[in-house]
């Protein structure tokens, strides 16, 4: 994998799940030989379509879920310790409340069985920072599901821990309150926590993310750096004015973006750094072309999940 | 300890839920009535005249410990198969909702061992019960002992009995929660318990009413090891009514449904630390 086990937040080695067997026959595989390696410190996000086996990644991360075959290593040791589950903050896809209950009084009941002391504060602290402090008191019956979905983060932040993995945490929470979940995870990063995410919401995925991993019937086809997974660095997309010389920039290796239903079109071009960029976009100018709009030429995530599942080991079957 | 966190959690829930809530207030309510409506005046250690709600009981003039016996002895039944019955249907949910989707899975992440979960569920609703057996219990020998001068905590022992009991009958519905998530299914094997111990109570006098041979050995087989709700039952209502109770037998009968509690909450452990959720 390229790393040293002391540098890695969590590790799976050829992980295998199969439900339902019996007599160690048949059943139904959820996870097949996945090797996953993720340092700490990192924002990874798994992504992949329906029953691609993503729950059970996580639920085997856990130790919620015992591997059929392989190896689960996190932040040095077993899922099944609990002095390692205590690192760990988890929000579950659907997390059940107690509809009687207070906010402070479940994560009180959370803080207390996770060992933490002097919780009370600790509570009162992450309620504040999930914007719950005005309704600590009220009863969870009467949550809305955004509001369901920042007590189950809030229980998940609780006593700082090393390694978050969330389930799906912005399901049901209105743009504003995802802009405030990416803040609160930017600042959950800065401090060195790790984050394991799973959401179908990709664009969120994007933007808190800088690792990636595609998982498709089981298999984990897809696995690197953001940028490396979206598009090249080197790699650009340029739209010039109206009326630009099309084979003067043709001749100078820009590519017209096949496609794209712009007038004029839009061009892609390579370039390895920023002075031979400038240099071709110099070229462009004096052939008579005005820029208006120079970005990366990336796929988003929806591409490049597309382009997995198509080649991974769902396609073949 | 943990165990006693997920314990305490429990008490927690069940105060916050209304058959619970219905359960202590209906208990109060009807210790108060009984305590307002009871009029008992006792003459030189005698029972001289009983009125409930104004009328006149019709009794004879007897010793208050004596008179005390029977009533003792009713409530030693009530509580014994009232209460037994009341705890299985009221507490069968509790293992069902801590299994359900949404919850185990964030439980199993915190730094909980899988035992402990089922040790403390299992020791929350044993403490549940014991509390609402000696709270009724305990507030009805205070209001009788108050109005006749004749104190004993008897009837609390008979109520502790019955605690026992639920506690090896409560062991089997933990089990069989795991083995099918189902409050329902959870509550059908604790009547199920209920009734054939009631019947395992009774084995030496109905075996003989079976044609020996292989249906009665059967039976014999089948009795053997269950908890006996009905022997249990009329330990506590012997204990309350100040008969003496052989410690032997007691001891042997308290030790036999220990073992059966212990063994069906080490089987839902062990079911329990196989399952993924």
């Amino acid at each position: 994998m390229g790393y040293s086990s002391s540098v890695l937040a969590l590790e799976a080695t050829a992980l295998s799940k199969t439900y339902g067997r019996f007599l160690g026959r048949g059943g139904q595989q959820a996870l097949s030989g996945v090797d996953l390696a993720v340092p700490r410190g990192t924002a990874f996000g798994l992504i992949g379509l329906n029953g691609a086996g993503k729950t059970t990644f996580i639920k085997s991360l856990l130790g919620v879920v015992h591997p059929t075959a392989g190896r689960v290593s996190v932040l040095g040791g077993s899922p099944s310790d609990p002095a390692i589950r205590a690192r760990i903050g988890y929000l579950p896809e659907r997390l059940h409340l107690p509809h009687a209950w207070t906010p402070t009084a479940f994560l009180a009941s959370v803080a207390r069985l996770k060992g933490l002391s002097a919780h009370a504060q600790e509570v009162r602290r992450q309620l504040a920072r999930v914007g719950l402090g005005n309704d600590a008191e009220r009863r969870i019956g009467g949550f809305s599901k955004g509001m369901r979905q920042r007590l189950g983060l809030a229980a998940a932040l609780l006593g700082s821990p090393d390694l978050l993995v969330l389930d799906e945490p912005s399901d049901g929470v209105d743009p504003l309150g995802r802009a405030a979940i990416r803040v609160m995870l930017g600042e959950e990063r800065a401090r060195g926590a790790t984050l394991f995410l799973n959401s179908h919401l990709l664009s969120e995925t994007e933007r808190v993310c800088d690792r990636i991993g595609i998982l498709s019937g089981g298999r984990l086809v897809r696995e690197g750096e953001l940028d490396a997974l979206c598009g090249s660095s080197t790699r650009w997309r340029i739209r010039f004015t109206p009326g630009c010389p099309m084979a003067a920039l043709v001749a100078l290796g820009f590519v017209p973006v096949e496609g794209v239903a712009d007038e004029p079109p839009i061009f892609s071009c390579e370039a390895a750094d920023a002075p031979v960029l400038n240099e071709l976009l110099d070229q462009a100018r004096a052939a008579g072309a005005l820029m208006v709009e120079l970005r990366r030429d990336t796929r988003d995530l929806e591409e490049v999940l597309a382009d997995a599942v198509a080649d991974g080991p769902g396609a073949a079957a | 300890m943990r165990t006693l966190a997920v314990a305490l959690d429990l008490l927690r829930e069940a105060a916050s839920r209304r058959w619970f809530l219905a359960l202590g207030i209906g208990i109060t309510l009807l210790l108060a009535c009984f305590g307002l409506a009871l009029r008992i005046e006792v003459v030189d250690g005698a029972l001289a005249a009983t009125r409930l709600f104004g009328k006149v009981l019709d009794t004879d003039i007897r010793s208050v410990d004596v008179a005390m016996r029977y009533v003792y002895r009713a409530v030693a039944y009530v509580i014994a198969y009232g209460g037994l019955l009341f705890g299985i249907v009221a507490c069968a949910d509790f293992a069902p909702s801590l299994l359900s989707p949404g919850r185990i899975e964030h439980l199993l992440a915190l730094p909980v061992r899988r035992w402990e979960l089922l040790a403390g569920t299992f020791l929350g609703v044993l403490v549940l019960a014991l509390l609402g057996a000696v709270y009724g219990a305990g507030g009805l020998t205070l209001i009788l002992s108050v109005k006749t001068g004749y104190w004993t905590a008897r009837p609390i022992l008979a109520a502790l009995l019955a605690s026992v009991t639920f506690a090896a009958i409560y062991g089997a519905m933990l089990a069989s929660a795991l083995l099918a998530r189902s409050a329902a299914i959870s509550a059908a094997v604790g009547v199920a318990l209920f009734v054939s111990g009631i019947v395992a109570g009774n084995r030496e006098t109905l075996a003989p009413l079976l044609e020996p041979g292989l249906r009665r050995a059967l039976f014999e087989g089948a009795t053997l090891l269950l908890p006996r709700v009905s022997t249990m039952a009329d330990t506590a209502a012997d204990l309350a009514a100040s008969v003496p109770v052989d410690g032997l037998a007691l001891g042997s009968r308290l030790a036999g449904l220990a073992v059966f509690a212990l063994s069906a909450l080490a089987f839902a452990i062990w079911r329990f630390e196989q399952r993924d959720f």
